[in-house]
């Protein structure tokens, strides 16, 4: 059981596709202008990703090495294809907003890096919560981003989520003369924003790092000073 | 002149931001003659939040606030964001213009020394970008009534009657109308916010900031290279492009002494920090600020390009400075490569 | 997945690794092509009922769908190039009609003088001669100075500046006066981005004015029927 743990842990935190590799900026940067932008593309790229690692863990010995790239790439687009349809039929006004960036979860290096690092040698079970958790760790930062930014740069929350459950509507947090920091919601402010959210992560696993030091320098004294020499 | 690796004058920070802030009276005398006191209370306004702001990061970050405090520089800071920004300007967007510039693009980067962007133009292209409509509105010439400017930066704003575009947005404006009939002479025939040589009211300010460049040079507080090759490179695109073209491209002299060209050539260009520190690197960054501006001024969307221009050109001072090392005296020139 | 040097030592010859990496590779592409294949034919009468929706739900916008009975993407028509819409390729023209009798046209125009790049409108104009209503479709302006032409990023959420032409025709305000204030007319500007307000403004009164020359000829048409531009191509 601890592998899997392991896996989370990896996908939430530690391997977290945007803060620890810095995977898949361009549709983080591009559509988490709202939460509920946000949040729609990361859940497409969860099921992306689950199915591909589900698909490839399970043909994996029919791959050849020689033309695994390919073969991958086929069957990511191949998924990424039938989402998109699925998203054009089923939630067409969500369809609309995200646009292209639905078909770019192929060039999302994070699909095509889990399923050569991790689905292509693991079997189906432990690939398969691989691409959740790892889905699962793209979802909540860019959820987290947009969430920010759409506060920000309009004052509200979940606005949009009447494309999703018609009987919902978007909450005005701030009140309705708060002017808007605009640049939150442009290019720029993705930017600032997800740099905030890295310097956070760099900070908290500094301090964690200073924190396991020190217990070591407590529990053994004369190897943390050896270390330390 | 001044390329050895010891200072000429041992100058403290604090002497040397001194004689900044006084470079910049003249230029502040001017603009307050021409449009009002409102530039006093945003100077008042800029300079508290960034001392508080000052004085609160340097505690958080553990270091004596008392004696970076003292050393002037967020003080230069606060009056050069106040100056770029409209003087009508509510009061929240200075503040959160100087708190960005304190707080996110000084001391998040290390502090005095560390900063890879100008504070006071990361301020500025920050607002423009977030508030382009605020930004935009400046006091109509001669409308140097207090109580109304007063008002319009702390009260129920009451605008339309005192503002207008600044002339380098209202030229840039007309000009990009797809109605072919406007020229460059008709426009700046046509609007009271156009002077003889630049903005009127604006070519005196310049004028102003002029006159403390001149004596910060004299002061041996920056070097001749920034302010000449910026002010060179924009007299000669602009003047290049004003004789192919008089009727869609305007002259030098409205673009040297309109919006914060002599501003930025004495005060803004020469920021010591994130700037180029090689002799041929700084005419190669300033040059750079001056052909950005005229570009962005000329196609951009925004009403000034100084903001942008300098902070692209902050982006490049590390390559610039990098490949215009002078040679170590006494080291030949490796082949092949650069010294 | 098959360690490479043991294919090798398995199979003999180079020619037949090839010929057997292209034939899993083709049995690959066959599958998952077969599998887009079969997901585009399931969803696509879905796909085509909600592009149908977008399109109905944008003509509501500048006209309820209570005033009319007749169906619109029946009685549409093709319209050739029309300079005075600011149009340069074939569109379509809709036709509203109640109880047979004719009711307002929608039509899409474009203005080419906005800040930056055309501006896209769909506009409503009623058999009277009043414009029911404008949208922006598609605009490039700046965000925050010039997208208040959207009444989405209007600030003004009660009254969008848009709809200040609502109902309005050629009797209410003349021609002349259908321009932005800071040109002589009747329509507000927002100060500091007025070129956004008055390409739309233009393109509006250009638009009305066309419609309303040649409405009867408009309405006419049989449906489907394509309509050249008077003096227009020779």
């Amino acid at each position: 059981m601890s592998a899997y743990k392991d896996i989370a842990w990896n996908g939430l935190w530690k391997q977290n596709s945007i803060l620890a590799q810095l995977l898949g900026l361009c549709p983080l940067l591009a559509i988490s202008t709202t939460f509920v932008n946000a949040v729609s593309l990361g859940l497409a790229t969860i099921l992306v990703m689950m199915l591909a690692n589900f698909a490839i863990s399970a043909l994996r010995a029919l791959i050849p090495y020689e033309i695994r790239i390919p073969v991958f790439i086929l069957i990511i687009a191949a998924l990424v294809t039938v989402v998109d349809l699925a998203f054009n039929a089923f939630l067409h006004d969500l369809y609309l907003v995200l646009g292209i960036f639905i078909p770019l979860i192929v060039t999302n290096c994070i699909v095509l890096a889990r399923v050569e690092a991790f689905a292509a040698k693991n079997g189906l079970r432990a690939a398969t919560f691989d691409g959740l958790m790892m889905g699962v760790g793209f979802v909540w930062v860019i959820g987290l981003l947009g969430a920010v930014r759409e506060l920000v740069g309009q004052g509200t929350i979940f606005s949009g989520i009447e494309m999703i459950f018609p009987t919902l509507t978007g909450i005005q947090v701030l009140s309705e003369d708060y002017p808007g920091f605009l640049i939150a919601i442009l290019p720029p402010g993705a930017f600032f924003v997800l740099g905030l959210l890295i310097a956070g992560r760099n900070w908290i696993e500094a301090r964690a790092n200073q924190r396991r030091l020190e217990k070591r320098l407590h529990d053994h004294p004369s190897s943390a000073n050896a270390a330390s020499a | 002149m001044n390329n050895s690796p010891y200072f000429l004058q041992p100058a403290s920070v604090q002497s040397v931001m001194l004689r900044v802030l006084l470079a910049l009276i003249p230029g502040i005398a001017v603009y307050v003659w021409f449009f009002g006191a409102a530039i006093l209370v945003q100077i008042a306004l800029a300079s508290v939040t960034a001392l508080l702001a000052e004085a609160a990061m340097l505690k958080l970050r553990g270091k004596p606030v008392m004696m970076f405090l003292a050393d002037g520089s967020a003080l230069v800071t606060a009056w050069l964001i106040a100056l770029t920004f409209p003087p009508i300007a509510p009061w929240w967007l200075t503040v959160v213009g100087v708190l960005a510039a304190i707080v996110i693009a000084k001391h998040l980067y290390g502090g005095l020394g560390q900063n890879p962007f100008n504070p006071a133009m990361v301020a500025f292209a920050l607002m423009i970008v977030a508030y382009p409509s605020l930004m935009s509105q400046w006091p109509a010439v001669g409308f140097t009534e207090f109580l109304p400017q007063w008002q319009a930066i702390f009260g129920p704003r009451q605008l339309d009657a005192i503002t207008m575009a600044t002339p380098l947005d209202a030229l840039r404006t007309a000009l990009h109308t797809a109605d072919a009939r406007a020229t460059v002479a008709g426009v700046l025939g046509s609007s009271a916010s156009f002077g003889n040589i630049g903005g009127k009211g604006w070519e005196w300010v310049a004028a102003g900031y002029c006159v403390g460049g001149i004596y910060l040079l004299q002061q041996r507080i920056i070097t001749w290279h920034m302010p000449a090759a910026f002010l060179a490179t924009l007299f000669v695109i602009s003047g290049g492009f004003a004789l192919y073209d008089p009727t869609r491209f305007v002259g030098p002299s409205f673009h040297l002494f309109t919006g914060g060209a002599m501003l930025g050539a004495f005060f803004i260009v020469t920021d010591p920090v994130s700037g180029c520190t090689t002799p041929r690197g700084k005419l190669i960054f300033a040059a750079g600020i001056g052909l950005l501006t005229w570009i962005i001024r000329t196609f951009g969307a925004y009403p000034d390009g100084i903001a942008f221009a300098v902070l692209l050109m902050n982006i490049a001072a590390p390559l610039i400075d990098m490949n215009t090392q002078p040679p170590v005296f006494g080291h030949k020139r490796k082949a092949g490569g650069r010294p | 997945m098959t360690d490479p040097l043991e294919i090798a030592r398995r199979e003999s010859s180079v020619l037949r690794i090839s010929v057997r990496t292209a034939a899993i590779m083709l049995a690959f592409t066959l599958i998952f092509t077969a599998m887009m294949a079969g997901t585009y034919k399931a969803t696509e009468p879905l796909v085509a009922a909600s592009a149908l929706a977008e399109k109905l739900r944008l003509i509501a916008e500048v006209l309820p769908p209570a005033q009319h009975d007749n169906d619109l993407m029946k009685d549409a028509i093709t319209l050739a190039p029309v300079p005075a819409l600011g149009l340069d390729s074939d569109t379509r023209l809709w036709r509203a009609r109640k109880g047979g009798a004719p009711v307002a046209l929608v039509m899409e125009a474009g203005a080419r003088d906005g800040y930056s790049g055309r501006i896209s409108l769909i506009l409503a104009v009623a058999a009277d001669g009043r414009l029911l209503a404008v949208r922006v479709t598609a605009h490039k302006e700046t965000p925050g100075l010039g997208d208040y032409i959207d009444p989405k990023k209007d600030r003004n959420k009660a009254r969008p500046w848009i709809t200040q032409f609502n109902g309005l025709g050629f009797d209410a305000v003349p021609r002349e006066k259908w321009r932005v204030k800071k040109d002589g007319g009747k329509f507000d500007q927002v100060a500091g981005a007025t070129i956004s307000a008055r390409a739309v403004t233009n393109a509006s009164g250009r638009a009305l004015a066309w419609a309303v020359e040649n409405s009867d000829r408009l309405f006419a048409l049989p449906a489907d029927g394509r309509f050249e531009t008077q003096g227009g191509k020779p």
